[in-house]
This record gives structure tokens, sequence and C-alpha cells, in this order.
């Protein structure tokens, strides 16, 4: 249980730091995004052209697909939601690997 | 890297009362050479629609370097940037035939939008075919 939230505390600090890069963020620094906040609208601020550039880097990154604007509501809620979303993917992603 | 040339002559009534173009229609200048790639790879709008699709334009700048006036040929230049996202970007030089100097350059992104307006993140089947052809002609390599 343990190593599991430490992995996924891990994960988010990657994203946070994802973000702030990809997006090239002058005035946010990866700890100064809280896992509850919006990404999109308030919160954070992103709009849908950050969102094109996220989706690219994301898939790179942790070789998980978010197709369109309709799965990324979900995805993109906040910091917290794109790691279980990433988790998530990428563990359905292993199990059907390892059936195929 | 490969450029498409679209010709058009500036009309009366597209100059202002000083005699030179109204800025908003170099706008109309970049739509006009960019039909003429479109329609080129069958992604005209209502190609576009026809697979489920629109590209509305997101984002839209223009430089003005020197004007343009009545009777003026002019020659649209098109070039698409290789797309890094789901989206188009497409840049724009216009040049006065007369003796090549350029009047304006801009640029032009579109996203991809499914026709309940959800925004596409990333591109499948047809429309991902009609694009990499576009690509592939302006980025032979």
């Amino acid at each position: 249980m343990q190593t599991h939230l430490l992995e996924r505390n891990y994960l988010l600090a990657n994203l946070k730091e994802l973000i702030v890069r990809t997006l090239r963020l002058e005035d946010v620094s990866p700890e100064d995004i809280i896992d509850s906040e919006p990404l999109f609208g308030e919160g954070l601020g992103l709009d849908s052209i950050d969102a094109l550039e996220l989706v690219v880097a994301i898939e790179r990154e942790y070789q998980v697909e978010i197709p369109d604007a309709e799965v990324g509501r979900r995805a993109f809620a906040s910091v917290s939601a794109l790691g279980d979303f990433v988790l998530e993917k990428s563990s359905a992603q292993k199990a059907s690997d390892a059936v195929g | 890297m490969r450029w498409v040339e679209t010709t058009t002559t500036v009309r009366f009534n597209e100059v202002d009362q000083w005699g030179i173009t109204w800025y908003g229609h170099y706008f109309a200048w970049f739509e006009l050479a960019r039909m003429k790639v479109l329609e080129k790879f069958s992604l005209l709008p209502e190609q576009f629609t026809a697979l489920g699709f629109i590209a509305p334009v997101a984002s839209a700048r223009c430089e003005f370097k020197k004007p343009a006036r009545t009777n003026d040929i002019i020659t649209i230049q098109t070039h698409l940037l290789k797309p890094q996202t789901a989206s188009l970007t497409f840049r724009f030089e216009i040049l006065l035939r007369a003796d090549g100097s350029l009047l304006a350059k801009g640029e032009t992104l579109q996203v991809l939008q499914k026709l309940d307006g959800t925004l596409i993140y990333k591109l499948t089947g047809t429309l991902k075919d009609l694009v990499e052809a576009m690509v592939q002609y302006f980025w032979p390599d």
C-alpha cells in the first residue's frame, strides 16, 4: 500500500514537471501546482492548444493515449486525476501485453 | 520544404480611403491560398465535414510590411509547418508580383474537432491519411 502511494506521489511530481517543461510555463514551478487544482480554465489556466501539446508529451513519456477532449475532460481534471488516468491506462496496457 | 503559390489582384473594394488594402483582407487572401492547398489534398471544408470533422481557426496573425494597392497583382505563398500536435499551422507570405517585395507575412493555426465540437487530440483513419499526404508534400524527405 505504502509502495503504491510512493509510486503515485512520484508520478504526480513527474507530471507536474512535465506540464511546466512542455508548456514552458514561466511563472509556475512544478511545486506550485496543487494536486486537486483544475488544469484548464480556472486553476492552472491552460487552454485547448496547451492540451494538444500535453497529450503528445504524455504519450511520449508514458505511452498513454488521450484521443480527444471527451476523454481529456476526465484525464485533465487535475494533476491527481491525470496521475490516476496514467496509472489506470498503463496497468491496463501491461495486462493486455501480458495476455498478448 | 515546399511552398504553394496563388495569385490574385487587389480589387478596388479591398482598399480603404487612404488607397491601401484594409488589414482584414490579408486574412481573406490567406484563406484563398489555403483553400487552394486543401483542395489539392481533398481537405476542403465539405470534405472535412463528410469525414465527420471541422477545422476551425484557433489563432491567426499577420505582420504588415508594405501596403498593397488597387490592381496590384499579388502572390500568396503558402507552406504547412510540420505538425507537432493534432493541428494544422499554415504560414503565408504575400509578395508584390511586379518586384517580388514582401507585403505581409502571417500564420493560421487550425484545430480539429468532431462535428459536435469535441476537440481531437489525435488523428486517426482517413483524416490522418489525408493530413499525412499533405505533410509529405510540403516536407518531401
